[in-house]
């Protein structure tokens, strides 16, 4: 745990990452505290409110059917994050285990596994959810599952390279001499001294998934209404862009800088990790 | 003709007419005052635009608004609607029909010719009528033409088809059926041939160039058998993307789209650069918004539930809020002022008491406190499917807010055209759609209603079965007498609205942006919309685009 503790410490005295984590944060907390903080119900539709331009009373202004865009954005946020969050889960639990049976066994498993890494990783990952999500009823769950099951090759690659280089080191051919057991190898040598990596592209990968839920709800095939999401809340806002700007601008930000949060974190991690780059120290 | 899905709410029949390609916006045109009345000329190039591209020009085999639009501008019919709707001679000069109302005799105008200067005669005729009633071309409109006993071709100049019983929506049908060349399509396969691709019609126009993806062009037919058309050159350009259509609009690259309702009444008002350079055109159009049940499903298989959803409905305020009020409230299938629609019939009115009310006598009980309704355990709750058609879904949220308030739960699903139809209309496997109805110009709507037109790709998706409906829609095909039809559409109406198996939504205007540079075109809009006379819609040579001055 130290050293965890220690690597967070160091990635944060690094301001860019710095940044990330404030910015995540901060999206976090408002977004937790939605149902509060929201002036609005996100659903509420007023008619006689259409398009409304960001004003006192709608700081965003209002959507095509009058509702609170501030109050959507930030139930969208949930929905983002949550997508983020459990299909990066779902990804790295994959990811993981499929890792380490590679990593660790080597073989045929390493074989076996590595050739389903290759064929999932030739195709390109937006046309397989896309063609999944098409023979679904597009939900939320069915969303962040896709997201998760199609995303977890890069943890695989990751897991199985540290295990296998870590299976050639001394403290674990120590503990294989003394006659430990695969599963104590496995959980109490291996998997601790590779979360490192798994920390740093797991939070590379929530940016990949909110970008990607973001992208679904535009192309329609995400979050259905009338639930907010920040991709849809942009689709209403294509047709409208020179007129009603702020339906494009506000999610559009608010897609950005999560995204470039998540990134900064996660680079700033990388960089503390890599012995190589101590300049910042 | 029987009716089409409707896509857009964009007026269809404007399209007919009309068209784009590409022209370089010019920073210079901005100073033009295109409000001058300027001398009428022919020539110059009327750019259209379209969101999807026809699969051919062979619109009975097509059976898309996409084909037909374009290839209306190359083909005839036998006859065509005039500025009021009333028939005229197209191909035809003059047309009798006999006292048994059984048989008609068309009389082709003499000396007609096709665009490669061959003779158009009434054996083409005779040839289009076996090709939409082969069965190996399954045309989506055979239905009415295989009512046809008997067609035959006494002379070059003759056509006479006759009618095992009087059918009255037989002229409509005619004017909706293009004649075909014999000459260049005898023997081939329609859905297969290049012709659909490289059309030779009879039409103002003639195909010049069609390049897949992006552009249709026209141009004028010398041999057109109705005399020539102002503008010389017709282009369609292919932009899927609304968004992109209107930006191109606003650079002067096209002249003319249809605009949805917040285009209309707040974008454009709001610009007066593009008030100066754009005229707004306001028609309503044949067509209705509605939403529909799939009444094999329980529980829509009660009439108790449809009114109550009738009920809990506001109609008046998908009007204002999706339509920005450019819209009306309908109680029957048929355009308001017209004479098939019954002016006694009111629609539903929004009444949240009256819909619970039918709910609970319907055997639904919120028995959990949770707010929605149960029935036998099982709480009301369905999905709302819908295509990707902005305006349809939000309609689609506003019901779902209506509904929540009587304690019903409804999903709203937007589906891609394609699948939408092929896996759920044709497969009936939904319980309510939002869609729309465009319209014929006769009162027949058995291919909607009847209890026979249920088979997966007929119209008559939702499962509709009502003696007294069929019975009506029967009559009204034998009835020639228009007061005596009239009756008769007017009690099925009556039926209908009584029976609810749709929601009307709403009929929407059909809503259109012409640039000022054509000139021609009538406002207020007759019946026939403004595009009945796009022939003789020119261009004044002061206001033409650049790269047609210096030709």
């Amino acid at each position: 745990m130290n050293m965890q503790t220690s690597l967070i410490k160091k990635a944060l005295s690094n301001p860019l990452s710095l940044a990330g984590f404030i910015i995540i944060m901060f999206v976090f907390v408002l977004s937790m505290l939605a149902p509060v903080v929201a002036p609005y119900d996100p659903n509420y539709i007023d008619v006689k409110a259409i398009l409304l331009q960001p004003s006192m009373q709608h700081w965003m202004g209002t959507d095509g059917l009058g509702r609170d865009v501030l109050s959507r954005m930030l139930f969208g946020g949930r929905i983002s994050l949550l997508v983020g969050l459990v299909a990066v889960g779902i990804s790295t639990a994959i990811g993981i285990l499929l890792g380490a049976l590679a990593g660790f066994y080597r073989g045929w498993v390493d074989t076996c596994i590595m050739r389903i890494v290759d064929v999932m990783l030739s195709i390109p990952s937006f046309f397989l959810i896309l063609a999944v999500i098409a023979f679904l009823t597009p939900s939320i769950i069915n969303i962040m599952i896709v997201i998760g099951l199609t995303s977890w090759m890069g943890v695989t690659r990751l897991v199985r390279a540290e295990f296998l280089s870590l299976n050639e080191r001394e403290f674990v051919m120590a503990s294989r001499t003394l006659g430990a057991k695969n599963a104590r190898l496995i959980f109490t040598h291996l998997l601790p001294n590779s979360l490192t990596p798994i920390i740093v592209s797991a939070v590379l990968g929530v940016a990949g998934a909110v970008l990607m839920e973001s992208g679904l709800s535009f192309l329609g095939l995400g979050v259905q209404a009338p639930q907010a999401s920040w991709g849809n809340i942009l689709t209403d806002g294509k047709e409208y862009i020179q007129f009603a700007w702020w339906l494009s601008l506000f999610p559009g930000l608010a897609i950005l800088i999560t995204v470039l949060g998540y990134n900064l974190l996660g680079e700033g991690l990388r960089d503390a990790l890599d012995p190589r780059s101590g300049s910042n120290r | 003709m029987p009716p089409l899905f409707s896509l857009h709410n964009s007026s269809i029949l404007l399209l007919t007419l009309l068209i784009a390609g590409c022209g370089a916006p010019s920073d210079q045109q901005n100073q033009i005052d295109y409000n001058v009345s300027a001398p009428k000329a022919s020539g110059g190039t009327l750019i259209n635009a379209m969101t999807g591209e026809p699969s051919g020009l062979i619109s009975m085999i097509a059976g898309e608004s996409a084909s037909s639009a374009i290839s209306s501008n190359i083909f005839n019919s036998l006859l065509k609607y005039d500025k009021n709707l009333e028939l005229e001679g197209d191909l035809t000069e003059s047309w009798q029909i006999s006292t048994d109302q059984k048989t008609i005799t068309f009389k082709l105008k003499p000396n007609l010719k096709w665009a490669d200067n061959q003779p158009l005669t009434s054996a083409d005729v005779l040839f289009t009528w076996q090709a939409v009633t082969d069965e190996k071309n399954a045309s989506p409109y055979a239905s009415d033409f295989l009512l046809v006993k008997k067609a035959e071709i006494p002379d070059p100049q003759t056509f006479r088809v006759t009618y095992a019983q009087a059918y009255a929506p037989a002229l409509d049908s005619w004017a909706g059926l293009q004649i075909l060349p014999k000459h260049l399509l005898e023997g081939k396969d329609l859905h297969t041939t290049a012709f659909a691709r490289k059309p030779v019609g009879s039409n103002y126009y003639k195909l010049d160039n069609w390049k897949h993806g992006e552009h249709l062009m026209l141009s004028r037919n010398a041999n057109s058998v109705l005399g020539p058309a102002q503008i010389d050159n017709l282009v369609t350009r292919i932009i899927p993307d609304n968004s992109a259509q209107f930006l191109e609009l606003m650079a002067d690259n096209i002249d003319l789209m249809g605009l949805d309702p917040i285009k209309y009444s707040r974008i454009i008002p709001a610009r007066p650069e593009l008030l100066k350079k754009l005229a707004l055109y306001k028609e309503l159009g044949n067509s209705y918004t509605y939403m529909g049940f799939n009444l094999k499903h329980k529980p829509f298989d009660d009439v108790r539930v449809r009114r109550a959803i009738n009920y809990a409905i506001d109609k008046q305020e998908i009007i204002d809020g999706v339509y920005l009020g450019l819209g009306i409230n309908i109680a029957s299938p048929y355009k308001p002022g017209t004479r098939w629609s019954n002016p006694a019939l009111q629609p539903y009115p929004y009444d949240p008491a009256k819909a619970r009310a039918l709910l609970q006598e319907a055997g639904f009980n919120d028995s959990n406190s949770d707010g929605i309704l149960e029935r036998d355990g099982k709480p009301f709750s369905f999905e709302i499917i819908t295509n990707q058609n902005k305006e349809r879904e939000k309609s689609a949220v506003l019901i779902q807010r209506r509904l929540k308030e009587v304690g019903i739960d409804v999903r709203i699903r937007a589906i891609e055209w394609a699948s939408f139809i092929s896996r759920f209309i044709k497969t009936g496997d939904f319980d309510v759609v939002v869609l729309g109805w465009g319209l014929g110009l006769d009162p027949d709507q058995y291919n909607i209603w009847h209890s026979s037109q249920q088979a997966p790709g007929q119209f008559n998706f939702i499962g509709y079965n009502n003696p007294k409906i069929d019975a009506l829609l029967e009559q009204g095909r034998l009835e020639l007498n228009p007061d005596k039809r009239m009756v008769i559409y007017h009690k099925f109406a009556e039926i209908l609205l009584e029976d609810s198996p749709v929601i009307y939504l709403s009929a929407g205007y059909g809503l259109t942006a012409i640039h000022k540079r054509v000139k021609g075109i009538d406002d207020p809009a007759p019946p026939a919309g403004i595009g009945h006379n796009s022939q003789d819609w020119y261009i004044p040579q002061s206001l033409r685009r650049n790269e047609i001055n210096t030709q």
